[in-house]
């Protein structure tokens, strides 16, 4: 079983293809959750949304969101992803949320992106962010934090794989950097995505509050400071603290991940040779 | 029921081929054993009946491979499910639930079965395979022997006419694989059923089966027929057929039982004037001593004052059936697992008072899964790293590596090593820091002939060298080769302890297959009778 | 069929029954800020999880949410109190020095004046989210992952799947992991480095990924993936019905944002929306034909179960729509009401208690729950 001799590099066939349909409802999808989080900001003045619905379009966008992350992850596996591809998935996504789950609470969510980032960065563009949305959601369950943000941590965290995926194709110590720069920036982006969804709860008093119907300028600025007060300090060493694990941990992982794609041969397309001496019917 | 049309097969990044030019019938209703060394195309042979390759692993076939009337060109895997059931090494890896029910059904959901025929499936494969009481149980929580049954229930519910399995009892101890064989035995028997198996431990299976497949490797012809006639040409053969051989006894017998009638007459001639083996003495000087040791996992003993005494130039094999302590007392004698009460000293200090760094001078311990202490990813590169370790010369763990495996190239992935390659990488990394002890758990676990005769010649020159050794092993064949001694453990608690010829004849769990055959004469292995008759005549 | 109707013999309850149970509960916190509403709903939330509880891993996810309300209505108060001005009442309670801060953090101060009619709007404020948190920790503490995961509709297959295969493996990787941070040792190393982490990493992973390719092969052994191709017809109806709802979700949702358009751009269009995307996915399902081992009934227990939730929320949506007042607190000091409607439906919600069937006594689980080695020996 053991084959010594080395494959020339090459690009792996993408696992989950980004055909055309599926990346226009990933499009579709994308922007609605774009208008999820960040719904604060798109409202304009005097519309339905903020005067009858104001306490619940969250709660509206939360329940619109499992839906949305349900089509996408329908639509990007509907090219029917075969046992192997699967089988990854799902042992990645075991890797991904049992690093959750040794963390303490949301501080577990740093190796977690390792997995998503890398596997990502490894697998393509569809298997990352299937990958994201995937781990999330099994280390959900194993935790039991299943709950009205999990919609929300499946799309940030499935954009994070997707982007991973898309990152130039660069090899070397050139990789290990760019995605080691990647995992700073998608763990800052995360994070101030994640707090944007928590943002209309969080009424820490009107200065750093959402309030409905104001202008876009005035809410925006509430923000900055709700988030400079209150999460960047948190966000920013996530993000430093993922670089560093890539840093450290990268360049192995993605030589173990590339092994694995060669052993488990994607690509593998069987021939058959008649018998010798007999004409094949 | 399964045709192979002059089968050939070539993987996509190798050079030569993995099987070459197989012409094979088997019958509806035979118990097939493959034969072979590692890496002679057991497991390709195996995985070409289902079709795995070509469709799975990639590369070329050429020929032809029907089952029960399907061609293997046009029907993939998952086409095949229900006419052959595929059961893997290791058993765990194949689960996809966590649950033995679910994970019997997993199959027939794939099939899209009807609700009703799924249950009843499902309760009937309950029965046959005696899995009635676990049917709720975690697959995590099971031993090994009832995991294995569990994989064969979850392809048996898909009524599979063949079952093909890769080294089913490999890994486990002589009760569970016991038990998974009669349960094989009774599906040939019962059902029908066509079973292929491939399998190292030929002491096991070659009594049960119904024809023999002999691959020798490395481009030789590939050729079957019963198992006494493939006995005779096969370089892999069981003790008891081995003895066989050299005594020129005909039929050759294949079980104890045959081996036993057919023996009268030489283990006369040897007890009349055969000198016994060799006593066993403590030349040695006490290595570790073990004083009323207590260990336990949260509130549960798993040793209950166990005393041992380890000696330089001794092979000391721990016995016992699972969960008697054996794996307890060895992660003990390196501090592994904190002592309860009692004292444990190797050459006068405490394991678990010491650096990690000064005590792997002192002691080595080889773990059931060697790959967990391999973390580098070329063989050169766990090598360099050994040496940077135990501050030794650079390339020194690498000099040892290549005396106990020759032929390894240096960018190989540790994980792409032969079982008694990682071993042996293994070993020499452990021995690389120059422990005056060295403890093995399990250490034949999958192992092929060839690669346990090596590891019998390593642990030979190590004790020889005045290295104490201690085994945890079920492999009663490895016991009578290499050890001195042997201490039996039951329940924590030592019952046995003694020169293995006095402790392993008159047991009925742990002896070899010569004592079974010689009892109640002293001699363990052929080696041990050739020696003996030499004397006698 | 009578069997499953019955309220009294043990077997696990559908996890869509607890997840619409704890819904309706969490619609009818969203409904109030009246403390004693809010906590009348922990209450009965914490009530039936302890009436109904399993041994499952999760099952302890109640508290944990609950001690997660309780630090999220701190940080609200502590925040509030301490960074917000206009917030602040007249009833000071105690007065913090005060850090003069850049003048574009204009409005907002720090230290200063805590009044008490801050920290009470804080709680309150909080005790709302806090509740809702608390029913959904119960719905995971109660509802059975794996059996969720069983009722994913068939166009989700493969991901589902994978999502099985992770639950399974994930505890498994774990148990590893401690076995070979243990080895460490044996190659003289000092487990606590961080160049331990690489070292329990990379074995653990490179197992891992050699256990999904043995995985992947007994999957397609078993006939994983055997049922396939969709008509092109239903393709054709569920590209159609996806693209659909999407395009309608779009413009539903520009039409919330945009008040500026008619009703019929906002609510309704997002709805018919929805509708046509959840009709896309199960017509999409429909291409994997597999069939579903004992699949969890819903019977008479998950109808009383699920209604009960639902009819919390009715009370509130109710009582919201006649006498909006009294589910308020009028000013933070003041006493709040006691509303008996929503009361009395919130009490309704206590009766999974009593009709969900009672947990199956499952065998060997006591055995599993002890360390491996004891269990080996027993």
């Amino acid at each position: 079983m053991t084959t010594l001799r080395e494959t020339p590099p090459q690009r792996l066939r993408p696992l989950v293809p980004v055909r055309a349909r599926a990346a226009l409802t990933l499009a579709a999808c994308s922007l609605m959750g774009l208008v999820a989080f960040g719904w604060p900001f798109f409202v304009t003045p005097g519309p339905a949304l903020d005067t009858s619905h104001a306490a619940d379009a969250p709660w509206l966008f939360a329940l619109l969101l499992p839906l949305l992350a349900a089509v996408v992850v329908a639509e990007l596996t509907s090219g029917g992803m075969d046992a192997k591809a699967v089988a990854l998935l799902g042992v990645l996504a075991a890797v991904g949320a049992a690093l959750r789950a040794l963390g303490p609470g949301t501080a577990g969510i740093e190796p977690t992106f390792l997995v998503i980032v890398l596997g990502g960065r490894v697998f393509g563009r569809g298997f990352g962010f299937v990958l994201g949305a995937v781990t999330i959601f099994a280390g959900a369950l194993v935790t039991g934090g299943v709950g009205p943000w999990l919609p929300f941590q499946m799309f940030a965290a499935g954009w994070v794989g997707f982007f991973a995926g898309a990152l130039p194709q660069v090899r070397g110590r050139t990789e290990v950097w760019t995605v080691a720069v990647y995992g700073l920036v998608a763990g800052v982006a995360y994070g101030a995505l994640m707090n944007l969804w928590f943002w209309p709860f969080a009424a820490y008093g009107p200065e750093v509050s959402y309030a409905p119907g104001d202008s876009l300028a005035a809410n925006a600025h509430r923000y900055g400071v709700f988030y400079l007060t209150t999460s960047l300090g948190y966000d920013v060493p996530r993000g430093v603290f993922t670089m560093l694990l890539v840093l450290l941990l990268g360049p192995a992982v993605l030589a173990a991940l590339r092994r694995a794609a060669r052993r488990a041969a994607f690509d593998a397309t069987p021939t058959f040779v008649p018998p010798p001496e007999q004409p094949w019917r | 029921m399964i045709r192979f049309e002059r089968v050939s097969v070539t993987y996509a990044s190798a050079g030569k081929p993995a099987l070459s030019d197989v012409t094979l019938d088997i019958d509806e209703g035979e118990l097939v054993l493959v034969v072979g060394r590692t890496g002679s195309g057991k497991s390709t042979l195996l995985r070409t009946i289902n079709g795995l390759v070509p469709h799975f692993s990639g590369g070329t076939l050429q020929g032809r491979v029907v089952v029960d009337g399907r061609d293997t060109r046009l029907f993939r895997p998952r086409d095949l499910a229900d006419a052959v059931g595929f059961v893997g090494q290791d058993p765990l890896a194949g689960f996809v639930t966590d649950r033995v029910e679910d994970e019997l059904a997993y199959g027939m959901e794939s099939l899209s079965l009807p609700p009703q025929v799924m249950r009843k499936r499902v309760e009937e494969t309950l029965d046959v395979l005696g899995l009635a009481d676990l049917r709720q149980r975690a697959l995590a929580d099971l031993s090994g022997g009832q995991r294995q049954r569990v994989a064969i229930g979850s392809v048996l519910t898909m009524h599979p006419r063949v079952l093909v399995l890769d080294e089913p009892t490999s890994a486990l101890d002589p009760q569970a694989s016991e038990e998974v064989l009669a349960t094989l035995q009774r599906l040939v028997h019962d059902l029908g059923l066509t079973v292929v198996i491939a399998e190292h431990r030929l002491e096991r299976v070659v009594q049960y089966a119904d024809r023999v497949v002999y691959l020798p490797g490395a481009g030789g012809r590939v050729v079957s027929g019963t198992p006494r006639d493939m006995m005779r040409v096969s370089e892999l053969t069981p003790p008891v057929v081995e003895l066989g051989l050299w005594a020129g006894w005909a039929p050759l017998p294949l079980s104890v039982r045959e081996a036993r009638r057919a023996a009268g007459g030489l283990r006369a001639r040897l007890t009349e004037n055969g000198s016994p083996r060799k006593p066993a003495s403590d030349v040695g000087t006490a290595c570790t001593r073990v004083e009323e040791l207590v260990v336990s996992y949260s509130g549960v003993p798993a040793l209950r004052g166990v005393d041992l005494v380890t000696r330089h130039g001794q092979v000391t094999a721990l016995m016992g059936r699972n969960g008697a302590g054996k794996s307890s007392l060895l992660a003990a004698m390196v501090g592994l697992v904190p002592v309860s009460s009692g004292r444990v000293e190797v050459e006068g200090i405490a394991p678990n008072s010491v650096r990690p760094a000064e005590l792997m001078r002192r002691v080595g311990l080889v773990p059931q899964e060697p790959a967990d202490l391999l973390y580098a990813d070329t063989v050169s590169g766990e090598c360099e790293q050994a040496d940077r370790d135990a501050g030794a010369a650079s390339g020194s763990c690498r000099h040892l590596f290549s005396a106990l495996a020759p032929g390894v190239p240096d960018e190989v992935h540790p994980r792409d090593l032969s079982e008694g390659q990682r071993l042996s990488l293994v070993l020499a990394v452990v021995m690389n820091s120059g422990p005056a002890q060295l403890l093995l758990d399990e250490p034949t676990r999958g192992l092929d002939y060839t690669a346990k005769r090596r590891l019998v010649t390593a642990i030979r020159a190590l004790a020889s060298t005045g290295h104490a050794i201690v085994l945890a092993t079920h492999d009663v064949e490895l016991v009578a080769e290499v050890a001195d001694r042997v201490v039996v453990l039951a329940d924590g608690e030592v019952v046995a302890d003694g020169p293995t010829a006095e402790v392993v004849v008159a047991s009925p769990a742990f002896a070899p297959q010569v004592a079974k055959v010689l009892a109640p004469g002293p001699w363990l292995t052929v080696a041990d009778v050739v020696t003996a008759a030499g004397a006698a005549s | 069929m009578r069997a499953a109707a019955s309220l009294t013999l043990p077997r696990a309850l559908h996890p869509g029954a607890w997840w619409l149970w704890a819904l309706g509960l969490a619609a009818a916190a969203s409904r109030t800020t009246n403390p004693v509403l809010l906590v009348l709903i922990i209450a009965v939330t914490g009530f039936v999880v302890t009436a109904r509880r399993t041994d499952d891993p999760w099952a302890g996810a109640f508290s944990a949410f609950l001690k997660l309300s309780l630090v999220l209505i701190a940080i609200r108060v502590v925040l509030q109190a301490l960074l917000s001005r206009s917030s602040q009442g007249v009833t000071v309670l105690f007065t913090l020095p005060e850090v003069p801060l850049p003048s574009w953090l204009a409005g907002v101060k720090l230290g200063g004046a805590v009044t008490a009619e801050a920290v009470l709007t804080a709680t309150y404020a909080g005790l709302q989210l806090a509740t809702i948190l608390c029913c959904v920790g119960a719905a995971n503490a109660l509802a059975s992952a794996r059996r969720l995961l069983a009722t994913v509709p068939g166009a989700l297959y493969e991901a589902g799947v994978a999502c099985v295969v992770a639950l399974s493996f994930a505890p498994q990787l774990v148990t590893d992991a401690r076995r070979i941070r243990q080895a460490h040792r044996l190659r003289g190393h000092s487990p606590r480095r961080l160049a331990g982490l690489r070292r329990t990493a990379m074995p653990v992973l490179e197992g891992a990924l050699d256990r999904s390719i043995e995985l992947a092969a007994a999957m397609d052994a078993r006939g994983y993936g055997r049922t396939g191709n969709a008509s092109p017809s239903s393709r054709r109806i569920t590209t159609a019905l996806v693209a659909g709802g999407l395009l309608s979700m779009c413009v539903g949702g520009y039409g919330l944002l945009d008040g500026s358009g008619a009703q019929l751009r906002g609510l309704p269009t997002l709805l018919l929306g929805t509708v046509l995307a959840g009709g896309g996915l199960a017509v999409g399902g429909r291409r994997t034909q597999r069939t579903r081992y004992r699949p969890d009934p819903w019977a008479l227990p998950e109808w009383l179960v699920a209604g009960s939730g639902l009819s919390a929320a009715v009370a509130l949506f109710a009582t919201a729509a006649t006498t909006p007042a009294v589910l308020t607190v009028p000013s933070p000091l003041a006493l709040p009401a006691v509303p008996v409607a929503a009361v009395l439906g919130i009490l309704v919600g206590l009766l999974p208690a009593v009709v969900a069937p009672p947990v199956p006594h499952r065998v060997g689980a006591v055995a599993s729950r002890q360390p491996r080695t004891a269990q080996v020996s027993a």
